[in-house]
């Protein structure tokens, strides 16, 4: 009995865990469905898709992409594609830049009153963004930025996400570091540039992730202040372009392909970074 | 040079470390502080871009109008409908995946946690096609399987069902995030815990109860405020699959200001709409806090 029982447990734990795993991965799968059907379906002819006959496609055909790249009077998706590039990129970084300064700024010199700052921008991370949108609306009319990219690049680098999550990193950096940096004839421009930068690269690249997806994927902004079609992000076109096709799943389906795939990609290659990022704003008190 | 004391020096040298800080408090101010301090303004006065009636103050009119308005009533409930759906299912299925992920090993619990947050990094107008398809009744994915049996349901096109469909949509599109919150939440306990818990015979369900569940609370309180308060500003998801139909039965409240604000271009009213939506969500909250401390 006693040699029995520990071997019997250590079975039954480890079919327990199989079962586990093999539960996760089902689920894991229904998840990831959606997404696989929305490259898939967008290879398939209109017929196909309002008459269902199964996930695969019988008769393949690139028709959706070619249509849906093919007019770009109608359809300017290529020129939206490169809005939401410019927007995403210059707003990646413009958060970097400020909020990697004042974080550093706030976390290592000592600034009288610095505590009273800190607070006050960290206490807006609980203000819902929703409530902002009228009166940012009429800033943006009286400085004559709606309908231009500014709209969206320059209000997106108020946000406080990224000077708290850069002050928690930058507040571990050991103060040796930064007096030897001093010692050698570094100013304090030169140790953020020479000392903090270079050791804060992971949280750099989460928060500009972060950020890229973040721009990349905003749907209000760009609906509320852009007017002119040209000026779309892809976003908003596609749910524009959704409105005036409304039964032309493939063409949206394929839209919605091109939309994904450069988030996708980023998402699949600093995954790591991603999910630590989303971690860390759950656990850090 | 000469003239100022080394003390004098020290001071101006101290304050001289706000240039690194003043860009993003340039930023910071223009378009974060002082639209929330004027959005506040605005929603005590009558203000409506299209009117040829300039600006006034109103005083509490704004607000006192929101208290008959019908439609800011039944946005209101579609949105608490929402919140009530959404966050108790989108916590309890991130709670359920995240236990569940933690027992699986190593590289496969990466490769699974990546399936189960990838569908946060679409964009709203893509998930919103995807299941506006889906849910299609005539030549949606679901009704083309249901048709086997020999049903159909009424995904978006009855009142009684259409939030519930967008509950559903928005829990696979938004449950990536408090998973990977939680799970981390179960990995950062200290794995003592639960191998002195197996000493004593506590396994499976019992250590879930006894020990995972106790020792995730600050970070399981975290996930539920924060869900609550993002269930609150619902606006793409219904926007893009049923806008705000049928019989306004999925208008939320944002949509309700978005519509009022940049469709009848009632600025003062929107503005006191939302700070509405800011109250209700900063009472929300703090209760939320309160009961979650005191058990």
């Amino acid at each position: 009995m006693s040699q029995i029982s520990p071997s019997s447990t250590a079975r039954s734990a480890r079919n327990t865990s199989w079962l586990i795993t093999a539960i996760m991965a089902l689920g894991a799968i229904v998840f990831v469905l959606p997404i696989a059907l929305i490259v898939i379906t967008a290879f398939k002819p209109d017929a196909e898709i309002v008459n269902f006959r199964g996930v695969l496609p019988h008769a393949g055909t690139l028709q959706n992409f070619r249509d849906i790249l093919g007019s770009p009077e109608e359809i300017p998706i290529a020129h939206w594609f490169g809005n939401s590039l410019l927007i995403s990129t210059l707003v990646t970084l413009l958060v970097l830049t400020v909020d990697s300064l004042a974080a550093y700024g706030l976390a290592r010199l000592n600034l009288p009153g610095k505590r009273w700052v800190f607070g006050l921008i960290v206490a807006t991370l609980m203000v819902p963004g929703q409530i902002l949108l009228v009166p940012v609306y009429l800033i943006l009319n009286r400085l004559g930025w709606l309908d231009t990219p500014l709209a969206l690049i320059v209000p997106a680098g108020a946000g406080a996400f990224g000077v708290f999550l850069l002050h928690q990193f930058f507040l571990n950096i050991p103060r040796d570091l930064e007096e030897a940096a001093a010692l050698d004839g570094c100013s304090r421009l030169g140790i953020y540039f020479h000392v903090a930068l270079p050791l804060s690269i992971p949280a750099l690249a989460t928060l500009g992730i972060f950020t890229f997806i973040g721009s990349w994927n905003d749907f209000l902004g760009p609906l509320v202040f852009l007017d002119s079609v040209d000026k779309y992000t892809l976003p908003v076109g596609i749910a524009l372009f959704q409105t005036s096709y409304y039964a032309e799943y493939g063409l949206t389906l394929a839209a919605s392909v091109l939309c994904t795939l450069p988030v996708l990609i980023a998402f699949l290659l600093f995954q790591k970074h991603i999910i630590q990022g989303i971690a860390l704003t759950g656990l850090k008190d | 040079m000469t003239l100022m004391s080394p003390a004098t020096r020290k001071v101006l040298k101290s304050y001289s470390g706000y240039l690194f800080v003043v860009p993003y408090l340039a930023l910071f101010g223009l378009f974060l502080l002082f639209p929330l301090l004027y959005g506040l303004g605005l929603s005590f006065y009558k203000r409506e871009l299209l009117s040829v009636v300039p600006a006034h103050f109103t005083g509490l009119n704004n607000y006192t109008e929101a208290m008959h308005d019908a439609y800011f009533w039944k946005s209101l409930f579609a949105t608490l409908r929402f919140v009530a759906i959404c966050a108790p299912l989108t916590v309890t299925l991130a709670l359920t995946i995240a236990i569940g992920l933690s027992r699986v090993k190593g590289r496969m619990q990466t490769l699974l946690r990546a399936a189960y947050f990838a569908p946060t990094v679409l964009t709203v107008s893509v998930a919103g096609i995807v299941w506006r398809w889906f849910y299609n009744s005539e030549f949606g994915l679901f009704n083309a399987y249901l048709k086997h049996v020999g049903m159909k349901a009424p995904w978006l096109t009855n009142t009684g069902w259409a939030l519930a469909s967008i509950a559903i949509m928005t829990l696979w599109w938004t449950v990536g995030g408090p998973t990977v919150v939680l799970l981390a939440g179960v990995h950062n306990i200290p794995p003592q815990y639960h191998e002195a818990a197996s000493l004593d015979g506590a396994d499976g369900w019992l250590a879930i109860r006894h020990i995972t569940l106790p020792l995730l609370r600050p970070v399981l309180l975290f996930v539920i405020v924060m869900n609550i308060i993002g269930s609150f500003q619902v606006f793409g998801q219904t926007f893009m699959i049923t806008r705000g139909g049928p019989e306004m039965s999925t208008r939320s409240l944002v949509q309700y200001i978005y519509e009022t604000a940049f469709n009848n271009y009632r600025m003062g009213y929107a503005a006191a709409l939302s700070w509405l939506l800011f109250l209700i969500i900063a009472v929300f909250s703090a209760v939320q806090f309160r009961l979650m401390r005191e058990k």
